[in-house]
């Protein structure tokens, strides 16, 4: 019968629907164990530093978690190797930088391991993870070939005691803005060829600089799976030089307390010397009434 | 036409002992309680909010003005009844203003008082009132707002003491027959050097008057200042430039209200029909029709004309207060508040007191929930988008403590006024008495 089919039709339907929906939570309450990640940076080829990441899937989506407390070690959990404990923050980040003392280790070793432990307490068992880095440095150049300004990169990995440039790297080079990084050609990323390099024409001839018409290069690898994040900058003279036009320190409506226009202070305070002066004489008139009172009560008694 | 008629055959010491400031009978001592309950449950909410900070309100990143805002514009347009009174009537020498500039002034003086309180309850960090001072701009309306409160303030404290000086010698000279003097030693403090001699007369006469010119700029400005708090930002509802006419419109309808309201009261719990007669009525109920019809013109002007253009950034705002969920609100507003009362006092029955004072209740709460749809709705409805608000961000409602404190700063209001009734006389003895021998044939 037809009516008989609908209705095993809708039925099996519902039945899909439910355990999709079921799977889904099933999926979305099994995920909800915080995860705990390590990343590493290298800004400008100074002093690196280890960001540790705390989150907890609810839902169908990753909110940090705050207030993890997190031990980071140089490749080995134990006492002495211990860069340093942190906290996550509101937004589940914690960083930590390498201190001086681990200098020696630090210059001497070509590939570092390391390792993150969290505390663990009655709502959360203790959490690990590690990233295992090879040393390298991010080389940012600039070059005049036929005329054109080209930007290079190049990313050196150290074997031994040698900075060997490494092929196939992607990376990204940039000239820096307010909001972000404007690529420097059309290409949002580059994968340095067989010698290592990565070179990139520059093409933003009409950007604006700043007084001088400096600019700002950078050159970034990002997430790099044997290297990590490492970020280069370099001031370059090829921007037109821009002069503020700024009303900062003007005296106007918008600006500080202190530079309100004197059109305005000059009003506002006549008007307020006008009427609390009035307010002042106000008050010495009924002084006045009260000494002619007093008088008046003397010279009463006297006659009396 | 003053009150003279009706006490024509009253002695002195007649209108001395009908106007001396009476005990509290049994509905005197109920009301003060109530009275002093509400502002004890408005302290408590307000201990909440200084320990929980304005967490503990339902304000938030667009609704930042609720209802404590309102409220304050609300005492703010209401205060502006002394200058209308008091000033106004005394340098137009309205012969009739005698019974009624007292009443305004301490409704004058009282609710400034809360609107300055109001404000710091707002603030939610009240030490902070400190650096207004401190690191004040004085290019922020915010600023100009708080210098001409406190000038309000004190001229229409002045105004109140300098009249009050000649009943106060009056109340010391009556001692005996005063039912209780509790506060005879106020009275000795505070004006005890009142001889009435005719060099204190001249004085105080020509500081009156003083006054009288002063305050009238003043009460333009603090209204005025208040409607610029919101007139020189660009929201829907606020852009424009008809805001302090529309303001200070708005609050001499509300004073008015106010004073017929109290007159009523007063008239009734201290039998004073001799004093506030039924001519009073009349004629506060013709200025009130005047007022309410002025406002109402400003109401259409304000609310036609975009209404009329009807641009899509104002849309949502204006569609809100006409058919949306302010609705109800804004039409109680017009109509309760404005055209109703006009509808009653155009006519001359109801123009007497029983009508008056439900016209002048219905102006005033009119006129409370129209302070409301000024400041909330249109903060509902910002020109940039909402991005990623969570959805209670797109409406309001105070919570309790916000209720608590407002309905607690309404009682202290009237608690200062109940009071002041208690110590002071609510009608000028010393005026009464003068009005009443000038017009006596010699």
């Amino acid at each position: 019968m037809k009516v008989n089919y609908h209705h095993k039709l809708i039925i099996l339907l519902f039945f899909l629907a439910g355990t999709t929906a079921a799977k889904i939570q099933a999926q979305d309450s099994a995920a909800a164990t915080t995860i705990l990640s390590l990343r590493y940076f290298l800004p400008e080829n100074k002093v690196p530093y280890i960001e540790v990441n705390t989150k907890k899937k609810t839902g169908r989506i990753f909110e940090p978690v705050k207030g993890v407390a997190v031990n980071v070690y140089f490749n080995e959990t134990s006492e002495r190797n211990l860069l340093g404990k942190i906290t996550t923050a509101s937004n589940g980040i914690g960083k930590v930088g390498i201190p001086a003392s681990f200098k020696a280790a630090w210059d001497s070793a070509t590939e570092v391991k390391f390792l993150a432990v969290s505390d663990s307490s009655k709502e959360q068992e203790s959490l690990n993870s590690d990233v295992t880095i090879k040393k390298a440095i991010l080389i940012l150049d600039t070059a005049l070939v036929d005329g054109v300004r080209n930007v290079t990169a190049q990313l050196k990995e150290k074997k031994g005691s040698e900075w060997i440039a490494v092929k196939e790297i992607e990376m990204k080079v940039g000239v820096k803005r307010l909001g972000g990084n404007l690529t420097v050609g059309d290409a949002d990323t580059y994968t340095s060829d067989s010698t290592g390099l990565v070179s990139a024409a520059y093409m933003r001839d009409s950007l604006a600089g700043d007084e001088k018409g400096n600019l700002i290069l950078v050159a970034k690898v990002e997430d790099n799976d044997a290297y990590g994040n490492l970020v280069v900058e370099k001031s370059v003279l090829w921007g037109k030089p821009t002069q503020a036009d700024t009303h900062f320190w003007h005296r106007t409506l918008w600006s500080t307390g202190n530079r309100a226009p004197v059109w305005l202070i000059f009003i506002a305070f006549a008007i307020i010397a006008g009427v609390w002066s009035t307010i002042i004489y106000l008050v010495r008139q009924i002084i006045k009434i009260k000494k002619i009172g007093k008088e008046y009560e003397r010279t009463a008694t006297a006659i009396k | 036409m003053n009150n003279v008629e009706n006490t024509k055959k009253f002695t002195p010491e007649k209108i001395i002992s009908d106007l001396l400031p009476q005990q509290f009978g049994r509905r005197g001592v109920i009301w003060t309680g109530i009275l002093l309950a509400i502002c004890c449950i408005g302290a408590f909410a307000y201990i909440q909010q200084l320990r929980k900070g304005l967490v503990v309100t339902n304000m938030g990143d667009y609704v930042s003005w609720g209802i404590y805002i309102s409220n304050f514009v609300f005492f703010v347009a209401i205060s502006l009844v002394g200058s209308l009174i008091t000033a106004i009537f005394r340098l137009a020498d309205v012969p009739w203003r005698t019974p009624l500039t007292r009443i305004s002034e301490i409704i004058a003086v009282s609710a400034i008082t809360f609107a300055a309180l109001i404000i710091i309850v707002d603030m939610g960090r009240p030490e902070r009132m400190l650096f207004l001072f401190t690191h004040g701009r004085l290019q922020s309306p915010i600023m100009w707002d708080v210098i001409v409160i406190s000038t309000y303030f004190c001229t229409s404290l002045l105004l109140l003491y300098i009249t009050l000086l000649p009943d106060i010698k009056i109340m010391i000279g009556a001692k005996e027959k005063m039912s209780t003097t509790p506060f005879y030693k106020l009275y000795k403090w505070l004006g005890n050097f009142w001889k009435g001699t005719e060099r204190q007369e001249k004085i105080r006469d020509k500081s009156i008057t003083i006054l009288c010119i002063t305050i009238i700029p003043v009460a333009f400005c603090i209204h005025t200042v208040t409607s610029w708090l919101f007139a020189t930002t660009y929201r829907p509802g606020w852009d424009s430039t008809n805001f302090g006419a529309y303001f200070v419109s708005g609050a001499f309808l509300v004073g008015a209200g106010g004073v017929v309201v109290a007159m009523y009261v007063f008239r009734k719990v201290y039998k004073l029909e001799h004093y506030i007669t039924e001519r009073h009525f009349d004629k506060m109920g013709k200025i009130l029709v005047l007022l309410a019809l002025l406002y109402l013109y400003f109401n259409v002007n304000e609310y036609l004309v975009p209404a009329f253009k009807m641009k899509k950034d104002e849309e949502a705002h204006l569609v809100g207060l006409f058919t949306g969920e302010f609705a109800p609100l804004f039409w109680f507003a017009i109509i309760v508040g404005m055209i109703i009362p006009i509808i009653i006092l155009v006519f001359k029955k109801g123009r007497k007191p029983n009508a008056m004072f439900v016209a002048g209740v219905m102006v005033v709460v009119g006129a409370w929930f129209k302070r409301y749809l000024i400041v909330t709705p249109t903060l509902l409805h910002p020109f940039l988008p909402k991005y990623d608000a969570p959805a209670k961000y797109s409406h309001y409602f105070p919570s309790w403590q916000e209720w608590a404190i407002t309905a607690g700063s309404l009682a202290g209001v009237l608690l200062i006024i109940t009071f002041f009734a208690r110590v002071f006389p609510i009608i000028s003895i010393y005026k009464t008495i003068t009005d009443h021998e000038s017009e006596l044939p010699s």
